[in-house]
């Protein structure tokens, strides 16, 4: 019994991971813009699908294609930020709408382009088996762990240490501040969003060659992700990390005990307990008040 | 636009789809198109009055349209209750789920009450699809039946025709269409549009913003869930796939491109984005494209909706300025 | 009549203490005004006191009854109308639906009611009184304008004008003078003026505007580091040394 608890635990850090990747990105940018983006979902998706493109069509190399996978959604999050979300700034509700109307037209592009159906994406990371202990698992699932955690490591140290980070930081405390205090604010919005689509990109290209690209495929995440910041605190990025993790390990172990169909409902009811028992999340600060 | 000339134009609006069955006797797939129309647009009231009037963005609103669905499916061929006491159950049931879901979201920030509304859906969508027992899963929940037949004027009226559909399902639009207009216009409606505009403001004027927040939500989720029991009873199959995110996706573009926070616009929107597609039958996801690039567009350069840009023009016409959006 | 009572009222934000052991009493009516320098913490008593935020510790009695803690819409009801000091109007109304929005029932189950019974009556009289307003603030060819087409000064009078159709008892004006032009401060000091003898009550005016709030208030409260340094008549306090240091110092 234990062992199956080992290996799901294994299995809820690796899904975990994913969730974590989704929701980095988006709790950056809703720190700095106040904004959430609700299309982090088809954004993802669209990186999972250029991965396979590029890693089929174009290059030899997974490592490769991934990268360039990053890059595209990062210049395609830079012009989503400019010419969509900073014209209606200010406004939640539209850009709420608009990012609506994003899903909609990435989505059906996708499908208008690849088609419908799930596309296989092999690569040789899923055949590539390591033992832990009694179990094995392939280097694709332990891989995703640790790029994980190192890219949460470098974001961390990003924020922390450099300069741009700190502005980053600074600008999603206050942007009054940060303007006065002569920080670009509109550069740190458009990387910001190009850091949280990478993030995003990152995520889909990743989970890819496990569970078949197909157009639909963000969904999910894109929720997991939400519930993992709900849950970890609306603005925190620690919060992003450990909200991300606890409901992938929750989510998989509780597969142990409850039919498997059912799956998705944990990261839902996280949701409704966080918000009527500490609406704040774990690393929530109190919130005041109205508004 | 004058009262006078308003009215007149919807009682010849009225006039012409209570005679469509006439007018358009040898080509029954215009009333059938004309059906889903209406069994669209009532949702869309409902959204408007929740999105368009009062501001709250819910990403999974025909999930609400689910339950009242799947609830009425399993009452009438499950528990073998009528149709017509199914409908009103139904209806509740999802203005019941309503409640609950506004209970524990919409006293906070507007952010919660659009996550949660998404994942809401998307649990729903997969409880529809893996709850084999009682929703039979993917394949759909067939063998719905039509409304039981009522005694109208001594004849007795059966629902299985195309006709007699289209006349139930417009008086129900109607009497949805004449509710939304009856809120509206009301004391509630002016509430509504407060806290829209600016709720922290209508709050120290006296409103208790949670409250009428939730009514409205659970209104607006009940008229989804009346237009959900109508869809499936016309097809006479309730099927995962008409509840899922893209579908709500979907009532959020008819509710904005027709006109959010106007009377017509759920009118217009599902005129566009469900009459006009059965016929053009363009290759259906360049349409979606086109259409996801329209709500972006809209919401950038015409946020009023078709509605909006119509007010506009008659204004302009009427010699008045254009209302200023702040 | 309205008695304000407010007993040792604390409030942190972070390591900052807004308010720190405030103490007042405001009995009977009459424009008062409460200044003070930056950060001595007259918004967050003002926030307290017409509600949605909770102190730390300390009252608040309204006529002898606690009112602390409770959300706006209950102090709204109970008589408490304030405006904001960045002016918060309906801008995609226009300036007589403001009014009459201000105006209208807010209770849910009332507003019910109005599908029951049909009062024109009432209306006819709301909609009157609404009109009145507007001439007094000389904005009634705006009554059928959008309220975002007005001028900031123009929006203000209307800020002001809403919050007074209400016939609150205690009536909190945040900073009403700022941003207006120099110009109309007088003519916003004279409908203030206005009002209050129309219907005396306890006019509640925070300000910056020295000149302004001077020749408006009959007593005067300074608020310093969270507490009240000063109360008396414009002429004392203006003459005050402790007040002057605070200010400067």
């Amino acid at each position: 019994m234990t062992d199956a608890i080992l290996e799901q635990t294994l299995n809820g850090l690796m899904m975990g991971s994913i969730y974590v990747l989704v929701a980095l990105g988006m709790v950056l940018i809703y720190g700095v813009m106040q904004v959430v983006n609700f299309a982090h979902g088809v954004l993802f998706t669209a990186g999972g699908y250029l991965a396979h493109f590029f890693y089929t069509r174009v290059l030899d190399s997974y490592p490769l294609a991934i990268l360039l996978s990053m890059v595209s959604l990062a210049a395609i999050g830079i012009a989503i930020e400019r010419g969509i979300f900073r014209p209606l700034s200010g406004n939640l509700r539209n850009q709420v709408i608009a990012s609506l109307g994003l899903i909609l037209a990435i989505e059906n592009l996708l499908v208008a382009l690849w088609g419908p159906n799930a596309l296989q994406f092999k690569v040789p990371t899923t055949e590539m088996l390591v033992s832990v202990g009694e179990l094995r698992f392939s280097v694709h699932h332990l891989g995703i762990i640790v790029i994980t955690l190192a890219m949460v490591a470098l974001l961390g140290l990003f924020l922390k240490f450099t300069r741009f980070g700190t502005a980053i930081r600074a600008t999603s405390q206050s942007r009054e501040a940060a303007m006065v205090v002569g920080i670009p604010v509109e550069r740190v919005h458009w990387s910001t969003f190009a850091i949280g689509t990478m993030l995003a990109a990152l995520g889909g290209a990743l989970i890819g060659p496990l569970f078949l690209v197909f157009p639909q495929m963000g969904d999910v995440p894109l929720v997991k992700g939400l519930a993992g910041i709900l849950l970890g605190g609306m603005g925190s990025v620690p919060g992003a990390v450990v909200g991300g993790m606890i409901i992938g390990v929750v989510e998989s172990v509780s597969t142990l005990y409850l039919p498997t169909d059912y799956r998705d409902s944990i990261a839902f009811l996280a949701m409704v307990a966080i918000l009527l028992a500490r609406p704040q999340g774990i690393f929530g600060v109190r919130m005041r008040g109205e508004d | 636009m004058p009262r006078a000339v308003t009215g007149i134009l919807l009682l010849a609006l009225l006039a012409v789809l209570v005679a469509m069955p006439r007018i358009a006797a040898g080509e029954p797939y215009v009333l059938h198109v004309l059906v889903l129309c209406f069994v669209y647009a009532i949702p869309a009231v409902g959204l408007n009055l929740m999105l368009g009037y009062t501001g709250l963005v819910s990403l999974g609103h025909m999930a609400f349209a689910g339950i009242g669905a799947y609830a009425a499916a399993v009452m009438m061929v499950d528990a073998r209750f009528g149709f017509w006491s199914s409908l009103a159950l139904a209806t509740l049931a999802a203005g019941a789920a309503g409640v609950a879901i506004g209970v524990v979201c919409l006293r906070f920030r507007s952010h919660f009450f659009m996550i949660v509304t998404l994942a809401f859906g998307l649990v729903l969508h997969s409880v529809m699809n893996n709850w084999d027992e009682v929703t039979r899963g993917a394949a759909g929940f067939g063998g719905i039946p039509r409304p039981s037949p009522i005694e109208l004027l001594g004849e007795r009226f059966s629902f299985a025709p195309l006709a007699n559909f289209y006349y139930l399902a417009l008086a129900a639009a109607v009497v949805v269409f004449a509710l939304q207009r009856l809120v509206v216009r009301s004391d509630i409606g002016r509430v509504l549009a407060a806290i829209r505009q600016d709720e922290r403001l209508a709050r120290a004027r006296g409103v208790n913003a949670l409250l009428y927040k939730t009514a409205v939500f659970a209104l607006g989720s009940a008229i989804a869930g009346f237009g959900g029991v109508l869809q499936v009873s016309f097809l006479r199959v309730a099927a995962p796939a008409s509840f899922s995110l893209a579908e709500s996706i979907n009532s959020v573009l008819i509710v904005i491109v027709g006109g959010a926070g106007s009377l017509a616009g759920p009118a217009l929107g599902a005129l566009l984005f469900v009459a006009l597609p059965e016929y053009l039958r363009v290759a259906s996801e360049w349409r979606f494209v086109i259409f996801g690039v329209m709500l972006v567009a809209i919401t950038l350069f015409a946020p009023r909706g078709l509605a909006g840009v119509a007010a506009d023009l008659c204004r302009r016409i009427g010699g008045k300025p254009p209302v200023e959006r702040p | 009549m309205t008695r304000l009572v407010v007993r040792d009222l604390r409030k942190r934000y972070g390591g900052i203490a807004a308010l720190a052991g405030i103490a007042l009493e405001i009995e009977r009516p009459g424009i008062y005004g409460l200044i003070g320098p930056n950060g001595a913490g007259k918004t967050t008593l003002f926030d307290i006191i017409a509600g949605g935020i909770a102190p730390d510790s300390g009252e608040v009695l309204l006529d002898g009854r606690s009112v602390t803690g409770l959300p706006s819409h209950r102090m709204a009801a109970l008589g408490v109308a304030r405006t904001f000091q960045e002016c918060r109007i309906l801008l995609e109304e226009t300036c007589l639906d403001n009014l009459l929005f201000a105006a209208q029932r807010k209770d849910f189950v009332a507003t019910l009611g109005q599908f029951l019974s049909r009062s024109q009556a009432a209306r006819r009289a709301q909609r009157a009184e609404a009109m009145r307003l507007l001439q007094l603030v000389r904005l009634e060819d705006y009554a059928e304008v959008p309220a975002a087409n007005l001028s900031f000064g123009q929006r203000r009078l209307l800020e002001i004008v809403s919050t007074f159709i209400t016939a609150p008892s205690l009536f909190l004006l945040d900073e009403p003078a700022s941003g207006v032009n120099p110009a109309l401060l007088e003519t916003l000091s004279d409908f203030i003026r206005t009002m209050y003898a129309e219907r005396p009550s306890v006019f509640f005016l925070v300000e910056h505007n020295m000149e302004f709030i001077m020749s408006l208030a009959g007593d005067i409260i300074v608020m310093h580091q969270g507490a009240v340094l000063e109360r008396g008549t414009p002429q004392a306090v203006q003459a005050s040394p402790r007040v002057v240091e605070a200010y400067l110092g």
